[in-house]
């Protein structure tokens, strides 16, 4: 299926914000993880203890970066974990 | 028999007072003969079509209004950003060449009904054209494209400027697309600018103002910013959708603001129509908040460290974003 105006009767699929609607996006990401001996037990550790994220919001009018992308709105955030593991 | 006759009288003083025949020259309607197009005949080059609707004359009064409509896509429909002009090749080679019915082999086969997918929006008055000016239009695109291969920026620009010749003038949206209900309120005059006012307008080209019922109505921008799949056509083409989801998910809901009410007056850009190019109308149109929270999940018997970010988007245009 092209995305060509030319090759389409109607639309597959409205990923577009409606008007007036509230949309909630939701992201989990695991902080990395290593394998370190501690006591002579093997354990899992995180790599870091705050994780940069930054958060994008583009048009893609012809759904990729490559091709006159427009970025919307960007918000940055750290993400910080307690090193006690609590 | 005194009766029989006063009553032949009325038949026949309500048959002349009928208008003239509603269909005449194969056209339905009174009064088309008077527009534009009708009275300057079918273009037959790019240059006439652009001189059809030249509106350089506008400029002498109203430069400002002029200035700002030049900074908007709207005064190079054609070729837009230059990806326009890419779009409308595309649609010629991947799409009309490509349909079997369409009896389009080459760029050569490409007549003004093959455009009109992309010139009902784009160039609508290349319906008031005859198919040399496809032709025409066909040529400089690719001249263009073949220029910017060749790196030969004379031609590029030689090209580019033909194509920004023919455009959203302001005698599309102040004449031709002026009214939509033409069997109420009559067809668009040639001679005249249509706004918010009648009477006598002091031009030599353009000697009367009319009053255009949908100038500030946004069925007015819906001509073009559109409804969907354009089932008019043979070909349907699924393009702008902003002016049916205005209806159906703005007007709905109860929204009450008009296009022109955020694009041209409370975004202060007049004529200088924009959407997302302009930073105003982006801020203005999604609230954007980001929350976030880091924590230890339990994972059976494992603890996994995780971060969670909610995105919060609230959409406070009066149609879909993005849309068109």
């Amino acid at each position: 299926m092209g995305r060509g105006p030319y090759e389409k009767s109607g639309m597959i699929e409205d990923t577009g914000l409606p008007p007036g609607k509230t949309v909630h996006e939701r992201f989990d990401i695991m902080f990395p993880l290593e394998e370190v001996e501690v006591d002579g037990k093997f354990v899992n550790k995180p790599t870091a203890y705050d994780l940069d994220v930054t958060v994008q919001l583009w048009y893609l009018p012809f759904g990729t970066t490559k091709t006159d992308p427009f970025l919307w709105h960007e918000a940055s955030k750290t993400i910080s974990i307690s090193k006690s593991g609590k | 028999m005194k009766q029989r006759f006063y009553g032949a009288m009325v038949l026949l003083a309500g048959l002349s007072l009928l208008p003239a025949p509603a269909i005449a020259g194969g056209k339905a309607g009174v009064g088309w003969q008077e527009t534009i197009a009708a009275k300057s005949g079918k273009a037959k080059t790019l240059a006439e079509l652009a001189k059809m609707y030249d509106s350089s004359s506008c400029i002498q009064c109203h430069q400002d209004k002029h200035d700002e409509a030049q900074k908007s896509i709207h005064s190079r429909s054609i070729y837009g950003t230059g990806r326009t002009a890419s779009t409308i090749i595309s649609a010629i080679e991947n799409g009309l060449m490509e349909e079997p019915y369409s009896g389009v082999k080459s760029p050569k086969d490409v007549k003004v009904e093959h455009l009109m997918g992309c010139a009902k929006c784009h160039l609508p008055q290349l319906k008031d054209a005859e198919d040399s000016v496809a032709q025409e239009l066909v040529s400089t695109l690719y001249s263009w494209k073949d220029a910017q291969k060749k790196k030969d920026k004379a031609a590029v620009k030689q090209a580019e400027d033909k194509l920004k010749s023919v455009n959203i003038s302001c005698l599309i949206c102040h004449n031709r697309n002026a009214i939509t209900h033409k069997w109420q309120d009559g067809y668009p005059k040639a001679g005249a600018v249509y706004g918010s006012k009648d009477g006598e307008h002091p031009s030599d080209q353009f000697p009367k103002m009319g009053v255009s019922p949908i100038m500030g109505e946004s069925i007015q921008c819906g001509q073009c910013h559109g409804m969907g799949p354009n089932m008019e056509l043979d070909e349907p083409t699924q393009c702008c959708t902003s002016y049916g989801s205005y209806l159906w998910a703005y007007k709905s809901e109860g929204g009450q603001e008009t296009c022109q009410e955020c694009h041209m007056k409370k975004s202060k850009l007049g004529h200088n129509i924009q959407s997302y190019r302009d930073p105003a109308m982006t801020k203005a149109a999604v609230d954007f908040k980001v929350e976030s929270f880091g924590y230890h999940w339990r994972d059976g018997a494992e603890i996994k460290p995780k971060a969670v970010v909610k995105v919060e988007m609230t959409n406070r245009a009066g149609h879909s974003i993005p849309d068109g």
